[in-house]
């Protein structure tokens, strides 16, 4: 039981297409985020999930049941929007109560429903204001009340924390975590942000260009990419990627060189920026590089070094108050930190 | 300098509304002259005020009857503009569809003719359909100059109105239909009635049409004017009387609604 797009294509008029032959599953309670970068086709797979566009070929399931052509209000699905899409002409308490009263809901249960989200969600005080006295915050948890009360299935939230500034994005983020372990409904949660998705998600479905790029746990993904765009887009800095060839066990780019268990011929190495270790120049197998640029982002420090086959980021916590730019440093590559990627076709080498 | 620019503004001010006010003033004056004070050589500010001229005029002549006219017009038109004008602006505002440009263009062209040039065609048009001197046909011809009206200045505001807001009300439970009637249409309340004023006010001044369309039954009021211009001379003091009361809901309108009318006038005219 749950919810399954099924070679899901959207195609828009003007010729683009958003989703391309999307095949997706997961199971109810679960909190799956659609993560990638804009044009990716994660709106497009909510809002069709949601019913708000029709898709172009292909099925969606929930449950079972086909809902591909159901109108949004009989799929059992709440939605949160980016930019909140409050009633402002109806107060908070109206707001919140609106799907109860399109369902007709008796009036002494809509109070004590809309009472009963609001406290969850720490809004109580504000329900007689108008929306435009809140908060994005505010406003932002008035949207996930009007969502929930009725208490779908499923609840669909479009890039809900994107209008936030940073500090209540974390704040927020943390809030709906509680709220998703507390609920144990269904969430599905389109973001490009990759902290998001790796905080939130029990699952996260990477798209790019339409297609499902890679469908796995947080940490798989983190771990072990499918490929080098995943590879690339989680994690901060991004993962190095480094094209290079491998001859007779070792692993040449620029002025890189490592020894490697690969076979011989073209390959790209990655290796993340925090899995790289910090050493003396000129120790034992250690490649050894001049700085080219020191970031401080405390606690951590960012070096930037340029290989002669693109930049190389390396984020330590050690103590680099000492390194000066220019200085050439020692770098070691953890044999079971270096990923493998097809040279042509980006995809995992295993 | 600021001081000086204060008071040069408030001079401009004045004078603008000593032009405005002024034909206004002397025809409430006038309304209440007799007919010596009326033809008195040189303008008279003082006099002994008459109240003969209302009685006479809308009684003794008549006019009540046009009074309610022009107010079945005007609502009638207001209402069928509103009703067939704002779910096409929604349309507008909210779908696309292959020549959505031309369409709202070709709204906006039927506008654009001085009226004087369509009103033979109109005439004869309405004669085919058998509906001259009836006051359907004044009713259909200031719709169908209110509806472009409607059609422009409610697309600015529905516009206005983010598309998440009709589904949002979707994912609540509406149908896209209850979302527009329910939720999109009065969040654009404001808007509708500075639409519906402006209507109203177009159609309740509106002479040329109604003119040339009606002679007796469903006269307005504008229509009625023309009549107190008789051989012998106009009764002046009839017209003024006349012309009071016919700008009277105009003024109540505006006031009422005068922070809206140029809301909605300046977005809907922008952002069109």
């Amino acid at each position: 039981m749950g919810v399954s797009f099924r070679e899901v294509t959207k195609k828009f008029p003007d010729g683009t297409k958003a989703l391309d032959r999307l095949n997706l599953e997961f199971d109810q309670g679960e909190f799956i985020v659609l993560l990638g970068p804009s044009g990716s086709g994660k709106t497009t797979a909510c809002r069709l999930l949601a019913g708000l566009e029709t898709s172009s070929e292909g099925r969606i399931e929930i449950d079972g049941k086909d809902i591909t052509h159901l109108p949004p209000r009989m799929r059992g699905i709440g939605m949160v929007f980016q930019n909140y899409a409050l009633y402002s002409h109806k107060s908070v308490f109206e707001n919140i109560a609106y799907p109860l009263r399109i369902r007709k809901v008796g009036k002494a249960d809509i109070e004590s429903r809309v009472g009963a989200i609001a406290e969850l969600l720490q809004i109580g005080s504000y329900l007689h204001r108008k929306p435009a006295q809140l908060s994005g915050g505010q406003a932002q948890r008035v949207a996930v009340a009007r969502a929930l009360v009725w208490e779908p299935t499923i609840c669909v939230m479009d890039e809900p924390l994107s209008n936030l500034d940073a500090l209540l994005r974390l704040h927020m983020r943390t809030e709906l975590n509680r709220l998703y372990r507390r609920l144990g409904k269904t969430f599905v949660f389109v973001t490009h942000d990759q902290e998001e998705a790796m905080t939130l998600a029990t699952r996260i479905a990477v798209l790019k260009d339409g297609k499902l790029v890679q469908f796995d746990e947080p940490r798989t993904i983190y771990r072990e990419p499918a490929n080098r765009f995943v590879a690339e887009f989680m994690g901060r800095p991004a993962m190095n990627t480094i094209e290079g060839t491998v001859t007779d066990g070792i692993f040449r780019a620029g002025n890189i060189a490592c020894p490697v268990e690969r076979p011989d011929g073209p390959v790209t190495l990655g290796i993340r920026p925090e899995q790289v270790e910090l050493v003396e120049a000129g120790s034992e197998g250690a490649i050894t590089l001049a700085v080219d640029v020191r970031e401080l982002i405390e606690p951590d420090t960012l070096l930037i070094f340029q290989t002669g086959a693109g930049a190389f980021t390396v984020r330590t916590q050690k103590n680099c108050d000492h390194i000066e730019v220019g200085q050439p440093v020692g770098l070691r590559f953890p044999r079971e930190a270096l990923h493998y990627f097809d040279a042509s076709t980006g995809e995992r080498l295993r | 300098m600021n001081k000086s620019w204060k008071i040069l503004a408030i001079g401009i001010l004045a004078c603008v509304l000593v032009i405005a006010l002024t034909p206004y003033l002397w025809i409430l004056l006038t309304s209440f002259k007799g007919r010596l004070d009326i033809l008195s050589p040189d303008p008279r500010w003082f006099f002994t005020p008459t109240f003969s001229n209302y009685p006479e005029v809308f009684l003794g002549k008549d006019y009540l009857p046009l009074v309610l006219n022009s107010l079945i017009i005007s609502i009638s038109s207001t209402v069928l503009s509103i009703g067939i004008g704002v779910p096409a602006a929604y349309v507008f505002a909210r779908t696309d569809f292959a020549g959505k440009e031309d369409l709202f263009f070709f709204f906006l062209t039927t506008r654009m003719a001085p009226p004087i040039s369509i009103a033979v065609p109109l005439f004869m048009f309405f004669t085919a359909l058998g509906l001259t001197d009836t006051i359907y046909a004044v009713v259909i011809a200031h719709t169908s100059f209110n509806l472009s009206l409607v059609v422009w200045m409610m697309r600015g505001f529905f516009a206005e109105i983010p598309r998440e807001i009709d589904e949002a009300a979707m994912m609540d439970g509406r149908s896209k239909l209850g979302a527009f009637v329910r939720v999109v249409v009065p969040m654009a309340a404001p808007g509708m009635a500075a639409t519906a004023v402006l209507c109203f006010i177009l159609s309740w001044n509106e002479f040329l049409y109604a003119f040339i369309l009606v002679a007796f039954e469903g006269r307005p009021l504008t229509v009625g004017i023309p009549g107190l211009i008789t051989p012998h001379g106009t009764l002046w003091g009839q017209v003024a009387a006349v012309a009071v009361v016919a700008t009277l809901p105009i003024l109540v309108f505006t006031f009422l609604v005068q922070k809206h009318l140029v809301r909605g006038l300046t977005f809907g005219a922008v952002k069109g």
